[in-house]
């Protein structure tokens, strides 16, 4: 249809949505867990997060059943003293003992809800601090934004302290988002192809998904090194993949460093991935070789080999707001029909992104943004749709609509694998399409 | 040998207080229940965790509202994550509710935003026969009247609507928040019904939360002895259980850690007593069987039970003895499961050669400390630096843990069995302790662990 249809029905949504005050089944964790991830990706780094017993239990169990690794967090301890007389003492003798015990290249040092609702001046009690290395301050309090947000402060935050301009290197920055190993693995591959060197922003494919191999090391291999971090700032371009998370780091290499910058959509299916490598091209001068051509031809070709199972079905997708958007179009070339395109984040930007992609495309698409799984259980029994996909959480909706359901997003734990995979690229690309008409097949055979 | 400082800790030297070598004949017991130190990579959880992910989540036909931003809703949000598991999937655990306080919420106040979101939830829900609103950190710190929120709600939707206050920061760990919930359900629920009917042989399972369904191999063995149970807390429990539970002649107490709190309340209250039982492994089973056989005069009956029990499963446990004899184990428990199991793994065999706990308190330790051998080490709250350190020195052929080790364990190549929410349970009485030796066997004795570079 047109966009103005794409854009009155959000708008009927936002209205709908104001309404209520309780949140059923939410589409968005809190802020920590997504800086946490961030976190995890530098090497030799440690979140400290200043909050309750629970702030650092929590996101470990779920980055544990999702990525299948161990993850340390630590924690300053807040109780009932230091509500009421500041959490300052539990924060300085936290990042010492924390320094002492596991002497971190890196301290992240996250507020929460509650530490943040004290009023703790974070930034001013580090600064006191006399270490080798500052603590970094991340400011993430659960009563604004989402994982999404945290991710994208985390980010802005590390280059903010780090990135410092020593001299050009010739390397591309790449914001990477809360995506999985495997995605980064992809994306490693691409660069090699093209023979770009690039800094990850921030490698998780390492830290969060390491060999077994004994001696364990101190810390796990692999992550970006604060060297690198701090080399941001030297860098002839910056790419963040998911704007919503490392845009904020990628704006401000730009406006501290100069650092040109180019947002585009999260490479997610043939055109957005064809736009991403047009842009490294771009910053770095390099052609895209011979290799990616032909991986993109294996992606068509698969696309092509399953038209007749997938064509005309009717999708709803919950994911991150840049992984949504990304799904949209790309579920497009599928010849599928983006019905539902929701994000639990709320975000302007990702309305008018799925717009585009609805004026560009002509398809009518429901965009929910702050989008509950209730709303998009709703959503699926108003309109109708054949396959859903969301993160494991949303399982449910697709056995009580009796439609076909594939997984993507955070957190995955229902089924093995998914962090391995990547979605992004065309290899990404061709991973979709085999777990998307898989999903469809499997759904066929078991009605 | 004393207390003892593990080569990590030097930094923080108040581990020692926590960190003990037994030996017998002294009387010594690590300290417990205090706060964590700072900057450490603790695993324990928070008081929010212990109210709602422990003893208020399995109650299977309430709302359970988070009143609070949304990441502790999030948290605790079923997805088989506790897998204690109740007879209402279609609702129970499916379903997760919160206010998601925004920040003008935190600043204006969130009564009328909880208010409403009770009205809310239960107008798209109206089968459930309450609401559990739980407070997190925030609301404690802004002053949110949630007593009286919920009695006007539970005015205007007809159900009771129960508060609990647990914010995180309240104690040092997931056990004040046990606490909470017992004394709210005690107070706002526990006598405000009748059951239909009494007899002389009902009885109540006082903490157990069904994990993988440990209820329902627990419930037919006293079933069988010619008791009726009249309420389970809380696992696969009904507020409407919880109600009437005042009737009931014994409490049966399986977990000593979250509920002996009720249990106290409900004596004073109710001349109901309670027995402590052990429901784990063949010699602890059936003396549970036996005790409470004997309190309602039926012994014979559990004669029979036992009888017909340990025959069916005695061939399977001989076998699992046979290939684990010797074998060392180290159990890392919230707290009763570390000593429930010394005895259990002994049956088997095997050693226990290091106990710990998160969240235990005192007697916790002095039953480890009764029931452990000479030269085990018992740690309280152990963090993953520590952790490390005791897998690689002592190096026992079994880790017993939770989730947030499990993958740590792994990584050392040490063979792990989860305790909290079990591999391939359920794990308790006597059907359950051959799925226990089953999956120990399973994991000690897996080809994988042969092919790691680099493993002695």
């Amino acid at each position: 249809m047109t966009q103005t249809t794409a854009k009155a029905k959000t708008e009927t949504k936002a209205k709908a949505k104001a309404k209520r005050s309780v949140t059923i089944n939410p589409g968005m964790i809190c802020q920590p867990i997504g800086a946490m991830q961030a976190v995890l990706g530098v090497h030799g780094a440690i979140s400290l997060v200043h909050g309750s017993q629970g702030c650092a239990a929590y996101p470990m169990r779920m980055f544990n059943r999702h990525f299948q690794e161990p993850v340390e967090i630590a924690l300053s301890s807040l109780g009932e003293d230091a509500a009421v007389f500041g959490g300052a003492d539990n924060l300085i003798k936290g990042v010492h003992a924390l320094v002492a015990r596991r002497q971190p290249e890196l301290i992240a040092v996250l507020t929460t809800c509650l530490s943040e609702t004290i009023g703790d001046d974070v930034d001013g009690i580090l600064r006191k601090i006399d270490l080798p290395t500052t603590p970094v301050p991340m400011h993430t309090p659960s009563y604004i934004g989402s994982h999404v947000t945290g991710y994208d402060n985390a980010l802005k935050a590390l280059v903010t302290h780090l990135a410092e301009q020593t001299g050009p290197n010739s390397k591309i920055n790449i914001a990477v988002g809360l995506l999985n190993p495997g995605d980064i693995r992809e994306l490693k591959g691409m660069l090699a192809a093209i023979r770009v060197k690039a800094i990850i922003l921030t490698d998780i494919s390492e830290t969060l998904d390491a060999p077994l191999i004994l001696p364990r090391p101190r810390f796990p291999d692999g992550g970006t090194t604060l060297a690198e971090i701090a080399d941001t700032a030297n860098s002839i371009g910056s790419i963040a993949l998911c704007k919503h998370a490392g845009g904020s780091a990628v704006k401000y290499l730009t406006g501290k460093h100069k650092v040109p910058m180019i947002t585009g959509a999260c490479p997610i299916g043939v055109a957005n991935t064809d736009r991403f490598l047009e842009n490294v091209s771009h910053l770095s001068g390099r052609p895209i070789p011979d290799e990616l051509r032909k991986e993109r031809g294996r992606l068509i070709d698969a696309m092509i080999d399953v038209h007749f199972k997938i064509a005309q079905k009717r999708v709803a997708i919950h994911a991150d707001p840049d992984v949504a958007s990304g799904m949209a179009r790309f579920v497009h070339e599928l010849g599928m029909m983006p019905a539902i395109i929701a994000t639990g984040t709320e975000s302007k930007e990702f309305v008018a992104d799925v717009q585009a992609v609805a004026s560009q495309t002509g398809h009518e698409i429901d965009i929910i943004s702050g989008c509950d799984l209730y709303e998009l259980h709703e959503a699926v029994k108003a309109v109708g749709v054949d396959l859903v996909m969301g993160n494991s959480q949303a399982a449910y909706i697709g056995d009580d609509e009796k439609t076909a359901f594939a997984r993507i997003g955070f957190p995955v734990y229902d089924r093995v694998g998914y962090q391995r995979r990547a979605i992004i690229g065309y290899g990404g690309g061709i991973n979709l399409v085999d777990r998307i008409t898989n999903a469809i097949l499997d759904h066929a055979d078991s009605a | 040998m004393p207390l003892t400082l593990l080569e990590c800790d030097i930094p923080i030297p108040e581990r020692e207080r926590h960190t003990y070598i037994k030996k017998s004949g002294e009387d010594i017991v690590p300290l417990a229940n205090v706060q964590t130190t700072p900057g450490d990579l603790t695993e324990r959880g928070c008081t929010y965790a212990g109210c709602m992910g422990v003893v208020g989540g399995p109650v299977k036909d309430v709302i359970h509202l988070i009143h609070g931003p949304i990441g502790c809703a999030y948290y605790t949000w079923g997805g088989g994550r506790r897998q204690n598991l109740s007879d209402n999937p279609e609702f129970h655990r499916k379903y997760c509710f919160s206010t998601s306080m925004q920040e003008p919420n935190v600043i204006f106040g969130g009564e009328k935003k909880l208010y409403n979101a009770i009205l809310e939830a239960y107008e798209r829900f109206p089968a459930v026969n309450g609401v559990f609103v739980y407070a997190t950190c925030v609301i404690g710190l802004i002053g949110d009247d949630i007593n009286t929120v919920c009695k006007n709600a539970a005015k205007e939707i007809g159900v009771p609507v129960i508060p609990f206050s647990c914010e995180g920061f309240r104690g040092v760990s997931q056990s004040l928040g046990h606490h909470i919930a017992n004394d709210g359900i005690f107070d706002k629920i526990v006598g405000t019904k009748e059951p239909d009917k009494v007899t002389p042989y009902d009885i109540n399972i006082i903490g157990d939360y069904n994990i993988q369904g440990d209820l329902w191999i627990i419930e037919p063995l006293f079933e069988a002895m010619g008791l009726r149970i009249l309420c389970t807390f809380t696992g696969n429990a009904s507020i409407n259980d919880l109600a009437v539970a005042h009737r009931a002649k014994l409490n049966v107490m399986h977990c000593q850690r979250s509920t002996p709190y009720i249990c106290e309340l409900m004596e004073e209250k109710y001349e109901l007593p309670y027995m402590p039982v052990s429901l784990f492994g063949i010699t602890q089973t059936s003396k549970a069987l036996r005790d409470v056989a004997a309190f309602f005069g039926l012994v014979d009956k559990a004669e029979e039970v036992i009888e017909e029990e340990v025959s069916k499963i005695l061939p399977e446990i001989e076998y699992y003895k046979e290939q684990l004899r010797g074998k060392r184990v180290f159990i890392y428990q919230g707290a009763p499961r570390a000593w429930h199991w010394i005895k259990l793994m002994e049956e088997l065999g095997m050693e226990v050669i290091g106990a710990a706990t998160a969240f235990g308190h005192t007697d916790d330790y002095e039953k480890i400390i009764e029931r452990i051998g000479d030269g085990a080490l018992v740690i309280d709250n152990p963090n993953s630096v520590e952790l490390r350190e005791i897998l690689l020195g002592y190096k026992p052929d079994l880790f017993i843990s939770g989730l947030k080790e499990k993958f740590l364990a792994y990584k050392l190549g040490v063979p792990f069995v989860n305790g909290h929410s079990y591999e391939r349970g359920p794990y308790a009485v006597y059907s359950g302790f051959v799925k226990f030796a089953k999956d120990i066997h399973t994991t000690i004795n897996h080809p994988a662990w042969k092919l790691i570079e680099g493993r002695a």
